[in-house]
């Protein structure tokens, strides 16, 4: 039997939660070093840096982005990271793939490599970096079940922050053209009152879809430095 | 719900949790692509030690479950694709056969040192890591070894809704192409096998003998990556 006060507090609860659900705060900036642009016949790749060099951007994401940015009639043309990294063997693997654009020259000059990025167009490489972490939670939430049915009571609620950084490098003119970072802050909540109720922030899913959208128009759009 | 209908349910259940919990896995030969290099015109001989045919893992993680990793023949996959890009003839010899009857510039012993990884829980993150530590033996057409270099690698591979199992597989792989690339690159900056290059014996004569160099019958042992490269 369930207290009148408590009937009270759990629609407030479950209201409080509902408000508060997707909530999601993000921040997105980028900073132009050179002039961009790219033409029907260019592509560009989306790689994740080195875990040599503790990165743990996800593959997931760097799909994400992949597909955002070839979706749609304005798409790009996106090559897949593992087929580029595949007709490149071994440049760029997470070992030898080059760190800094001053390495680029050198490695257009190894056999091979040159031809094998103006064979698929290679405009653009973009380097994310970054991850999601879980930076924070509370709350309780406890399940039992038995002969007779199970159920769930409580309230729990976590946070979780997703910040990445792309830096797009210009194989034509061997240079960095520029950098865009996209932090997200996202909370999710889950209710239960017998059943749960997840109201899940899709931080990652924003901190792709906030990431993409700024790359495309970076590349897109030409600026004057 | 009746109760043989119930049971079934919770055996399934437990099944299926204990299932989750197997540390078992099997990797198949990884494939390494085609790389971008040239050639070091020469023969090799390579002998490749048994356990690279079936070489299996096994490992108790301290308060988990224990792990068994088969990594079948990906060893010896793995050297027989890249020495085949690597060098322009390569004869892969059988454990009875005598490298001095064979047309070879130089000869490869390839072994494993050691092989350990760690699991998302030990590392705290969503990772797993591998790291294998290979050692390349190279001997000149008169049996002299003249380079023993120890190669480490290291692959690193998030988890997935597909499981442990899978995410590992990946950071073995990982690890493997790691190995590929770094001797690709160094290779010959280490071990100088291509100075070696002309030195074959030609079967059924007598050994042809070398002029030794300062180097020949000398071991050299670099550590990784020791390169001016």
């Amino acid at each position: 039997m369930i207290s009148s006060a408590t009937a009270i507090r759990i629609p407030l609860i479950l209201a409080a939660a509902m408000l508060g659900s997707g909530c999601i705060t993000s921040t997105v900036m980028d900073a132009r070093t050179s002039n961009t642009g790219i033409s029907a016949d260019e592509s560009i790749v989306i790689m994740a840096k080195s875990y040599h060099l503790g990165n743990e951007t996800e593959r997931k994401y760097i799909r994400c982005v992949e597909d955002k940015l070839g979706r749609g009639r304005d798409g790009l043309n996106v090559i897949p990271h593992d087929e580029f990294v595949d007709s490149l063997f071994p440049w760029f693997e997470p070992r030898t793939a080059p760190a800094e654009t001053k390495n680029l020259a050198r490695l257009m000059d190894r056999p091979g490599v040159a031809e094998a990025i103006a064979a698929q167009g290679v405009r653009y490489i973009v380097w994310l970096d970054g991850d999601t972490d879980r930076v924070a939670g509370g709350g309780s939430l406890s399940c039992a079940a038995g002969p007779g049915g199970g159920g769930c009571f409580g309230f729990a609620w976590w946070q979780k922050d997703a910040d990445y950084d792309a830096s797009i490098w210009d194989l034509r003119q061997l240079e960095s053209s520029g950098t865009i970072s996209a932090d997200v802050s996202g909370t999710s909540f889950m209710p239960a009152l017998v059943i749960p109720v997840p109201l899940i922030a899709r931080t990652q899913a924003r901190a792709c879809k906030a990431l993409a959208r700024q790359l495309h128009q970076f590349i897109v759009q030409e600026e004057t430095a | 719900m009746n109760s043989p209908r119930r049971t079934f349910v919770s055996s399934l259940l437990v099944s299926t949790l204990l299932a989750g919990c197997g540390g078992s896995v099997t990797l198949k030969a990884p494939t390494i692509p085609e790389p971008l290099l040239e050639q070091i015109e020469m023969s090799v001989g390579v002998r490749m030690p048994e356990n690279f045919e079936h070489f299996v893992h096994e490992e108790e993680v301290y308060g988990q479950q224990s792990w068994s990793i088969n990594l079948g023949r990906s060893n010896a996959a793995l050297f027989e694709q890249l020495f085949a890009f690597m060098f322009s003839r390569v004869v892969i010899l059988g454990p009875d056969d005598d490298p001095q009857l064979m047309p070879i510039d130089a000869l490869i012993e390839p072994s494993i040192d050691a092989f350990e990884f760690s699991t998302p829980e030990q590392s705290n993150t969503e990772a797993f890591a591998v790291w294998i530590r290979y050692r390349l033996k190279v001997y000149d057409a008169d049996g002299n070894m003249v380079s023993n270099w120890p190669v480490a690698a290291y692959g690193k591979s998030q988890t997935t809704t597909l499981g442990d199992s899978d995410a590992l597989q990946r950071a073995a792989i990982l690890a493997m192409r790691d190995a590929a690339a770094l001797m690709i690159m160094k290779f010959d900056n280490v071990t100088r096998i291509s100075s070696l290059a002309g030195g074959a014996s030609q079967p059924p004569a007598p050994l042809l003998r070398r002029q030794q160099s300062s180097e020949a019958g000398a071991q050299a042992t670099a550590p990784e990556g020791a390169s001016n490269d």
